[in-house]
C-alpha cells in the first residue's frame, strides 16, 4: 500500500518528473500522428492501386499474346469453382506507344502505355469508368465521340482544310465561280481517352505586360488544358506480327483522372478492337483481367486454379504486380517508426537521469522507509511503479494529443499555411484533396505499450540503486 | 531480559581507512526498562542502537530478542522486526515531506498491510493513527505536512509513528539533539510517560546528561565498550 501512496505522491509533488511526462507525451503523440498519416497514405494508395488494377491478371508470356481470350473467359466461367468466386472478367491489350499531338503548331511527342479495353467490360471490373473526368460520360463508358467533342473535331478538320487552300486562288479561266467545297462525310474518328496529366500542364500566369505574376517571390501557376476533347492525336506503336511501327490517328474523347501521377501522366486508352486491328492481333489479347467477389478470401485459391488451367500464362494478383511499390511503402513506414521510437528512447534516457537525481534526493527517505520495515524489493517497486506511472500518464496524454492532432490535421495544416504563407501539403503532388489519415487502434496500443515499457525499463537502474542503499548510510546522508 | 547483545564488534571501512567502533560490547535490556546510553561523540552509541534494531549487522557477536537470535536472520525477518517489534525515533525526525502528519504516522501500517488489507481496515487503522497523534498533542495537526510543523511537533509525530504498530522496544537516537532544552525535556517526559503508563521498553541514546534523570538506568560507552552501568548520581560524577 505504501508503494502506491508514495508513487502517487511523488507524481504530484516532483515537478522535475513533469519533464519526463512531457517528453513521453510528445514522443507518443508524434508517433501516433506520423503512423496515422503514413497508414492513411498507404491505405489510400493501396485503395487507389487496387481500384485501378484488376484483382487478378492472367498474362501472356510471349509476344504473340493470348489466343481467343473470349474462349478462355468462357472456359473459366464453366469451371464451377471459379464461377462461384469470380465476379467479372474482360480481355485487355497493353503495349508501349508514342503519343503525338500539336500545341500552338508545335508537335509534342510523349511515350505512353497504350491500353486497349472493352469500355463496358472494363467498367464491370471497376477502376475505369469512375475515373472518367466528365461524370456524364461514365455510364455507360464509351470511346465514341460525344457531340461537343465531335464539333471540336469537325472545326479542327475545317480549319485544316482552309489552311491547306491557297489564300488567293487565281480566277478560273472559264470565268465560272470556283467549285463548292466537298460535303463533310459521316466519318467519325476513333475515340481515345488520355490521362489527365498528359492533357494538362501548370503554366505560369502572365500579367498584361506578358511577365509572370509572382506571389511571395514565386511565380503563380494555373492548370491549362493543352489537349481538348475533340483534338486529334496520333499513336504509334508496334505491330503484333513483326517488329515494325504502326500508327493510329484518333480524337480525344475524355480524360482519365485517377489522382495517381503514374497513371494520369502515362496511360492512354482506346477500344480493344481498334488496338487489335492496329496491331493485326485480331482475337488476341495480352491479358485477361479478373475481379473476384471476395478478394481477400479467394485470391490464393483462384490464382492457383488459374495457374493450373493456363500453365503458359503468368497469373498474378494486383499486390504481386505492385509488390515493389507496396514493399517500399512498408519499408519507409518501418524505418520511420524505428527512427521515431528513438525519440521515446531519448525520453527514456531523460527518465534515467531524472530518476537517478530523485533517488539521490530521496536517499534519507529511503533509509527511513527501511528503518520502518520496508524491504529492498518494496523500495525498488516504488521507483519502478513511479516509472510506470510516469510512462502511463505521458502515454495517455500523448495519445490524446496525437489523436486530436490527427483528427484535425487538415484544419491545422490550413491554419499553418495561412500563418506562414508556405504550402505545407502540396495537393498537386499527390492529387489528394486532404492529408489522408488512418488511426488504427492496434498501432496506438503498440505505441502506448512501447512508451510505457521504455519508461519502466529506464527506471530499473535507479530503482535498483535505491533498493541497494544501506539503511544506516542512507539515514546519515547529507 | 528482553534484548541482549553479546560480544558485539563493528568496524567501518572507507577505502584503506579502518575505523573500529564497537570492540566486544555486552549489553542487556530488561523488559519495561527505560535505558539511556551515553558517551562521547564517536563512542559507538548510534552504531549500537542500529545493531540492536537490525538496521545494521555486527561483524562479530550476537543479538537476542526474548532469547531468539536476531542478528543473523534473513532480510525479510529483519524487515518485519523493524516494522512490528522495534520503533525508531531519530535526531532529525525523518518524516517523509510529501505526506501529512497522519500519513507519516500510518506509514509502518501501510508497509505492513497489503493493498487489500489496508483497504479493508483503513478506517480502523486511520483511527489508531489519529488517536496516537492526539495522545502526543497533535490532534489538530493531522493534515499538516512536516514543513508546517515545528521541531518539537515533528518529533512528537515521529514518536507517534514509532508507536503505531505497538512495538516491543522503542529505539531513540538522540531524540532531543535538534531541539531546544525545554522542548527536549518535554519529549523525554513524553517518553517517560509512555514507559511508565504502558510499560514500553525504551532505549535512548543521548549525549545530554541532563535528560538521563528521567530514565531508569544509564549505560556509558567508552571506545566501543560498556564501561559501566551506573545509577544516576554517579553518571553526573563521571561526566565531571
Amino acid at each position: 500500500m505504501y508503494k502506491l501512496v508514495l508513487c502517487w505522491r511523488y507524481l504530484l509533488t516532483r515537478y522535475l518528473a513533469l519533464v519526463c511526462i512531457v517528453s513521453v507525451m510528445l514522443g507518443v503523440a508524434t508517433l501516433i500522428v506520423v503512423n496515422s498519416v503514413m497508414t492513411g497514405f498507404s491505405t489510400k494508395l493501396k485503395d487507389r492501386l487496387h481500384g485501378l488494377l484488376s484483382d487478378i491478371d492472367v498474362e501472356a508470356t510471349t509476344f504473340h499474346g493470348i489466343d481467343h481470350p473470349d474462349e478462355k473467359i468462357e472456359r473459366i466461367r464453366r469451371d464451377p469453382f471459379l464461377a462461384e468466386r469470380i465476379e467479372a472478367m474482360t480481355p485487355m491489350m497493353e503495349v508501349f506507344a508514342m503519343l503525338q499531338f500539336e500545341i500552338n503548331g508545335e508537335t509534342i511527342l510523349k511515350p505512353v502505355r497504350l491500353i486497349g479495353v472493352d469500355a463496358q467490360g472494363r467498367a464491370r471490373l471497376g477502376g475505369f469508368a469512375e475515373y472518367i473526368e466528365n461524370k456524364d460520360h461514365r455510364d455507360p463508358p464509351s470511346f465514341q465521340l460525344r457531340e461537343e467533342a465531335l464539333k471540336v473535331w469537325e472545326r479542327n478538320q475545317e480549319r485544316e482544310r482552309l489552311l491547306e487552300r491557297e489564300p488567293f486562288a487565281p480566277p478560273p479561266k472559264d470565268g465560272l465561280p470556283p467549285p463548292a467545297p466537298p460535303v463533310p462525310s459521316d466519318f467519325k474518328p476513333k475515340g481515345i481517352m488520355i490521362g489527365h496529366a498528359i492533357a494538362h500542364a501548370r503554366i505560369p500566369v502572365l500579367d498584361e505586360h506578358g511577365k509572370p505574376v509572382l506571389k511571395d517571390g514565386k511565380p503563380v501557376t494555373e492548370e491549362r488544358e493543352l489537349i481538348h476533347p475533340g483534338d486529334e492525336v496520333v499513336l504509334t506503336t508496334i505491330s503484333g506480327q513483326r517488329i515494325e511501327p504502326v500508327s493510329f490517328r484518333g480524337a480525344v474523347v475524355d480524360y482519365i483522372k485517377t489522382e495517381m501521377s503514374e497513371y494520369d501522366a502515362n496511360y492512354v486508352y482506346i477500344a480493344l478492337e481498334d488496338l487489335q486491328h492496329l496491331r493485326t492481333m485480331h482475337s488476341r489479347a495480352t491479358s485477361i483481367q479478373i475481379k473476384l467477389k471476395d478478394y481477400e478470401r479467394d485470391k490464393g485459391e483462384v490464382s492457383k486454379r488459374l495457374t493450373e488451367m493456363f500453365p503458359s500464362c503468368v497469373v498474378s494478383t494486383w499486390e504481386q504486380k505492385q509488390g515493389p511499390l507496396l514493399a517500399a511503402i512498408s519499408i519507409e513506414k518501418g524505418i520511420l517508426n524505428l527512427l521515431l521510437f528513438m525519440i521515446i528512447g531519448v525520453a527514456g534516457f531523460g527518465i534515467l537521469a531524472i530518476f537517478s537525481m530523485i533517488v539521490v534526493e530521496k536517499t534519507r527517505d529511503i533509509g527511513v522507509l527501511k528503518a520502518l520495515g520496508a524491504s529492498n524489493g518494496g523500495v525498488m517497486k516504488i521507483f519502478l511503479g513511479y516509472g510506470l506511472l510516469l510512462g502511463l500518464v505521458g502515454a495517455l496524454l500523448g495519445t490524446g494529443l496525437g489523436v486530436a492532432f490527427t483528427v484535425y490535421i487538415n484544419q491545422i495544416e490550413k491554419k499553418l499555411t495561412d500563418w506562414t504563407g508556405q504550402e505545407i501539403f502540396d495537393r498537386s503532388v499527390y492529387y489528394f484533396k486532404d492529408i489522408p489519415t488512418d488511426i488504427q487502434a492496434s498501432n496506438v496500443l503498440l505505441i502506448v505499450l512501447g512508451a510505457v515499457s521504455i519508461a519502466v525499463v529506464f527506471s530499473i537502474m535507479p530503482a535498483l540503486r535505491a533498493a541497494m542503499l544501506h539503511p544506516v548510510r542512507a539515514l546519515r546522508y547529507e | 531480559m528482553l534484548l541482549s547483545a553479546v560480544n558485539l564488534h563493528k568496524t567501518y571501512r572507507k577505502n584503506a581507512v579502518v575505523v573500529p567502533v564497537l570492540g566486544g560490547l555486552d549489553l542487556t535490556v530488561h523488559s519495561g526498562e527505560f535505558l539511556s546510553i551515553v558517551g562521547a561523540s564517536g563512542s559507538g552509541k548510534s552504531t549500537l542502537l542500529h545493531l540492536l534494531g537490525t538496521l545494521d549487522r555486527p561483524d562479530e557477536g550476537r543479538i537476542y530478542l526474548e532469547g531468539r537470535r536476531i542478528d543473523n536472520v534473513p532480510a525479510k525477518q529483519r524487515d518485519e522486526l523493524r516494522n512490528r517489534t522495534f520503533g525508531f525515533i531519530f535526531q532529525f525526525y525523518h518524516l517523509l515531506p510529501e505526506l501529512t502528519a497522519l500519513e507519516n504516522v500510518l506509514m509502518p501500517l501501510m508497509i505492513e498491510q497489503s493493498v487489500f488489507g489496508w483497504w479493508s481496515r483503513r478506517r480502523e487503522l486511520r483511527q489508531r493513527g489519529a488517536e496516537l497523534l492526539e495522545r502526543v498533542g497533535l490532534g489538530p495537526r493531522l493534515k499538516h505536512k512536516p514543513s508546517e510543523l515545528s521541531g518539537g511537533e515533528m518529533q512528537r509525530a515521529a514518536i507517534a509513528r514509532a508507536l503505531v504498530n505497538r512495538p516491543r522496544v522503542l529505539l531513540a537516537d538522540e531524540p532531543t539533539g535538534n531541539l531546544d532544552a525545554d522542548t527536549g525535556a518535554e519529549i523525554v517526559r513524553l517518553l517517560r510517560d509512555l514507559n511508565h503508563q504502558e510499560g514500553l521498553t525504551i532505549v535512548m541514546v543521548t549525549h545530554n546528561l541532563d535528560l538521563v534523570a528521567e530514565t531508569d538506568r544509564v549505560v556509558r560507552l567508552v571506545s566501543g565498550r560498556v564501561e559501566e552501568a551506573q545509577p544516576l548520581p554517579a553518571v553526573h560524577a563521571g561526566a565531571d
